[in-house]
């Protein structure tokens, strides 16, 4: 789709990470929702400033993945530990995780009664504690990263998607966060739409963010993923870096599944 | 969603006009939507012969000459306040004035009115008077009074074309507030006061003046009081635009609508007050507890908002309600009890609310003010009342139509969030109790918790402790009112998408900050149409007052002004008449939530 970036694959992914330290850990990770098992032994480590992205099928685990490490879903097995904390049932330790982890959704979830700039700012002052005013000059200066300055006081009902989904990116940026989960950020948009918000995604990996990112958009991958895993059946099928990952896959899922895709 | 940002970058493109929708003459549109097809003709003739039947059948009832419509003119007093004493019946008009103060605020600072072209006043005025002309036609009147009513009638229609012809001289579209529209009817109104003898009628003399409130005419006790009620709510529309103009707007609205939030407890309260009340005890106990709360609350809230004050400030919270729970063991003033379990809800709340000085600061002056409404309230309920008439609660009539409905609902909207929040909470226990208070509250009929409650509930009270039979009626509207309002907030709750929660935790709020900056404002908006519904409910259900022998406006309609010997059997007319100020209110109310449904921008998305 974005066939333009995909013509030059230099990327990150030649980084050499190995002495950067873990941020997230997933080891034996399993969730079953009633009888049926959406998770099965997920064990996976990423470092600082690493980029991964995360392809499969539909039903195949990785959105209930990236939802376990800020817990919006409950692992039942196996531990998780986000940037040294363990997350267990202990409410201060979500709620730091939580606020050291931005996560940007599909349907990009604004707060439709709130103007953009209240969006941003809501969390910094009520859960940060930031002066006002401290919080909304430092939501402007996100808002112009993101390319949307002029559109601080309306509402989100107003806003094509693509700057929707850029707002939620600035509203998570706004909690200054070492990690940034996405969650099929360009599935819901047009199609016109998803370059402007790859592209805002593209200058957050470029800045040495420690990103997730589970997407459809293989361009993308190509151009900025570090790593690329692959799921099925709620486990990992494979994981390499992504040069190999697409020059040389080793098992046939994977084969079958980029036959499709590419 | 992404239509209209969409069409912003292409400002400089020429822009195709809507292509106008041309009227269609009289003819032809009566053709196109009257008589379309030889069904539609039946039905369109049938329908205007049913409902010429209906609106005949209505003017011959009203215009009868054997209806004796002065009885409810003669007795609007009675009507609105029963039997409040004549030498007090200032404080009436003082409340009248507060809450017309308060509307005249209000409107200037939401803007309220628009403006409309002064020829559709022309049109409106010319069908009002074909509308006289109609009903002149239909009404039995004799020949003179047939002929002075269409007079009336062409003079309107004449004011209405003047109106128009000055409107389209100009040129240009001359527009006019609606509100000026409105002051001119009611000064038209208050002025008319003056000249007609409204409710004339001579009296058998020495009758009991707690009845018959006074001889003479009902113009000649009001005419001066509402002249003065038009001025004063003139000039607090002006004092409201100049405040709204001079003073930033977020503030002024906050404090109007806390003002009309204590402003009927404030109102009872100058009502009810015995005028001899000695303040002594006010001074001397009530007081120095108030202080000595403000004090030490806001010390202690100012230390337990800090932002570094971390895990002890739960502990000490903890231990305030254990205190507050201590209280209850020992004799002790109640005042004194209440406030302490009012301090321990703010120490448990406060590290939800910690931050820098202008937090803490916002969240000491909350403290503060909650406790200030607290105490005086708690003050005005131990003044002993009040007025002394003879006989049984002395006030009535539509004013405690009002006081029940107002109040009941000022305090179980609250309520009713708080259970519908603890019915969708987590908790298990909070969940049950809502749970079990609303489904047992829902299947009792209203009458049986009215009379449980004034009956009761004084059995149950501690020695010493008296409640008055409204007081205990109100708590009765208050429970039933807020399991009805929980019902209708739990359904805006669910109208919340997960993703709304999922946004509001992955950047880490708490479940505080969720219910109070994410969900509730949105449940709450989605719940307005239900909400209104339930209010014009319970101001109706107030009817049921008249069963524990409280006079409502409906009871002093059906019962009381029908037997008095001048005006005996009126109730026909006595109940047309309660039915329209019923109506009045309740259409009014349904008015505002379609402003404020227009206002948030519901079903807009």
């Amino acid at each position: 789709m974005t066939d333009a970036t995909a013509a030059e694959p230099t990327g990150g992914q030649t980084r050499d990470l190995s002495g950067a330290r873990d941020m997230i850990v997933c080891e034996g990770v399993s969730k079953w929702y009633g009888d049926f098992q959406a998770l099965d032994k997920v064990s996976a480590t990423i470092k600082e400033q690493e980029v991964v992205v995360v392809l499969g099928p539909s039903g195949s685990g990785k959105s209930t993945w990236i939802r376990c490490i800020n817990r919006l879903e409950i692992h039942q097995e196996g531990r998780i530990v986000v940037d040294d904390v363990e997350l267990t049932n202990d409410l201060r330790n979500i709620e730091k995780v939580r606020s050291e982890v931005g996560m940007v959704f599909q349907q990009f979830n604004l707060f439709p009664h709130l103007t953009i700039l209240d969006n941003v700012t809501l969390a910094p002052i009520w859960v940060r504690k930031k002066p006002r005013a401290e919080a909304e000059s430092q939501a402007m200066s996100l808002l112009e990263r993101v390319g949307i300055p002029e559109q601080a006081h309306k509402y989100p009902g107003q806003l094509s998607g693509g700057q929707q989904q850029r707002v939620a990116i600035a509203r998570a940026l706004a909690m200054e966060p070492r990690i940034m989960l996405f969650d099929e950020p360009t599935s819901a948009l047009d199609p016109e739409m998803i370059k402007e918000v790859l592209d805002v995604m593209k200058s957050l990996a470029l800045s040495g963010m420690t990103m997730m990112v589970v997407t459809h958009e293989m361009g993308f991958a190509k151009e900025v993923a570090d790593r690329l895993f692959f799921m099925e059946g709620g486990q990992i099928v494979e994981q390499n870096t992504t040069d190999l990952f697409f020059s040389n896959p080793t098992e046939d899922r994977t084969k079958l599944f980029l036959s499709q895709i590419l | 969603m992404s239509e209209i940002s969409s069409h912003v970058p292409m400002a400089n493109v020429p822009v195709a006009a809507p292509p106008e929708i041309s009227k269609l003459p009289p003819r032809e549109w009566m053709k196109e939507n009257l008589f379309s097809s030889p069904f539609n003709s039946v039905l369109t003739v049938a329908t205007t012969i049913f409902l010429l039947a209906v609106f005949r059948g209505l003017l011959s009832f009203i215009f009868n000459p054997i209806r004796q419509w002065d009885s409810t003119a003669t007795n609007l007093q009675l009507f609105m306040t029963r039997a409040y004493p004549d030498e007090q019946y200032i404080r009436i008009w003082f409340c009248v004035a507060v809450i017309l103060i308060l509307t005249g605020v209000s409107m200037a600072v939401w803007r309220a009115g628009s403006t409309m072209p002064v020829a559709t006043l022309g049109h409106k005025l010319m069908g009002a008077g074909a509308f006289l002309a109609l009903l002149a036609l239909l009404a039995p009147f004799s020949a003179s009074a047939t002929i002075q009513w269409l007079a009336a009638a062409v003079a309107v229609a004449a004011v209405g074309e003047a109106v128009r012809r000055f409107a389209g001289r100009g040129g240009t579209d001359r527009t006019v507030s609606t509100l000026t529209v409105l002051v001119v009817t009611l000064a038209g109104l208050v002025a008319s006061l003056w000249v007609v003898p409204y409710g004339h009628h001579s009296y058998i003399a020495k009758r009991v003046p707690r009845v018959l409130a006074e001889p003479g005419t009902v113009a000649l006790t009001t005419k001066l009081p509402w002249t003065i009620m038009l001025m004063i709510v003139v000039a607090a529309y002006f004092a409201g635009r100049l405040m709204r103009d001079r003073l930033p707007a977020n503030p002024i609205r906050a404090a109007l609508v806390v003002l009309w939030l204590l402003a009927p407890f404030f109102l009872v309260y100058l009502v009810l007050r015995d005028p001899d009340f000695d303040m002594g005890h006010v001074f001397s106990t009530d007081l120095p507890i108030f202080i000595a709360y403000a004090v030490g609350g806001a010390a202690l809230l100012s230390w337990l908002t800090r932002p570094s004050t971390g895990e002890t400030g739960r502990i000490v919270a903890v231990l305030v309600l254990v205190a507050g729970f201590c209280t209850f063991l020992t004799p002790m003033r109640q005042v004194v009890r209440l406030d302490m379990l009012l301090l321990a809800v703010f120490a448990l709340a406060a590290p939800t609310f910690a931050g820098g000085p202008r937090a803490r600061r916002r969240y000491i002056f909350g403290w503060l003010g909650v406790l200030g409404v607290m105490s005086w309230l708690i003050t005005s309920i131990n003044t002993p009342s009040t007025v002394t008439v003879p006989g049984g609660f002395f006030i009535g009539g539509f004013s405690i139509t009002l006081f029940v409905a107002v109040i009941a609902l000022v305090i179980s909207f609250p309520l009713g969030i708080a259970l519908a929040l603890a019915r969708t909470s987590s908790m298990p226990i909070f969940r049950q109790l809502a749970t079990g208070f609303i489904e047992v509250v829902r299947g009792v009929p209203l009458i049986t918790v009215l009379i449980f409650f004034s009956i009761m509930v004084p059995l149950f009270l501690p020695r010493g402790m008296h409640l008055g039979e409204v007081a205990a009626v109100v708590i009765g509207y208050v429970l039933f009112s807020s399991a009805y309002l929980a019902e209708n907030v739990r359904g805006g709750l669910q109208s919340v998408t997960r993703g709304q929660h999922e946004a509001a935790e992955a950047v880490g709020m708490t479940t505080a900050q969720k219910t109070v900056f994410i969900v509730l404002p949105q449940a709450l908006r989605v719940s307005i149409p239900p909400l209104v519904g339930h209010c014009i409910g319970v101001f109706k259900e107030t009817s049921l007052l008249a069963i524990i022998g409280v006079f409502d406006l409906l009871y002093i309609g059906r019962i009381v002004i029908p037997g008095q010997t001048e005006f005996m059997g009126s109730t026909r007319e006595s109940l047309l008449f309660v039915s329209v100020i019923y109506w009045i209110f309740a259409y009014q109310m349904s008015k505002a939530s379609q402003r404020l449904e227009r206002r948030t921008g519901l079903g807009e998305r």
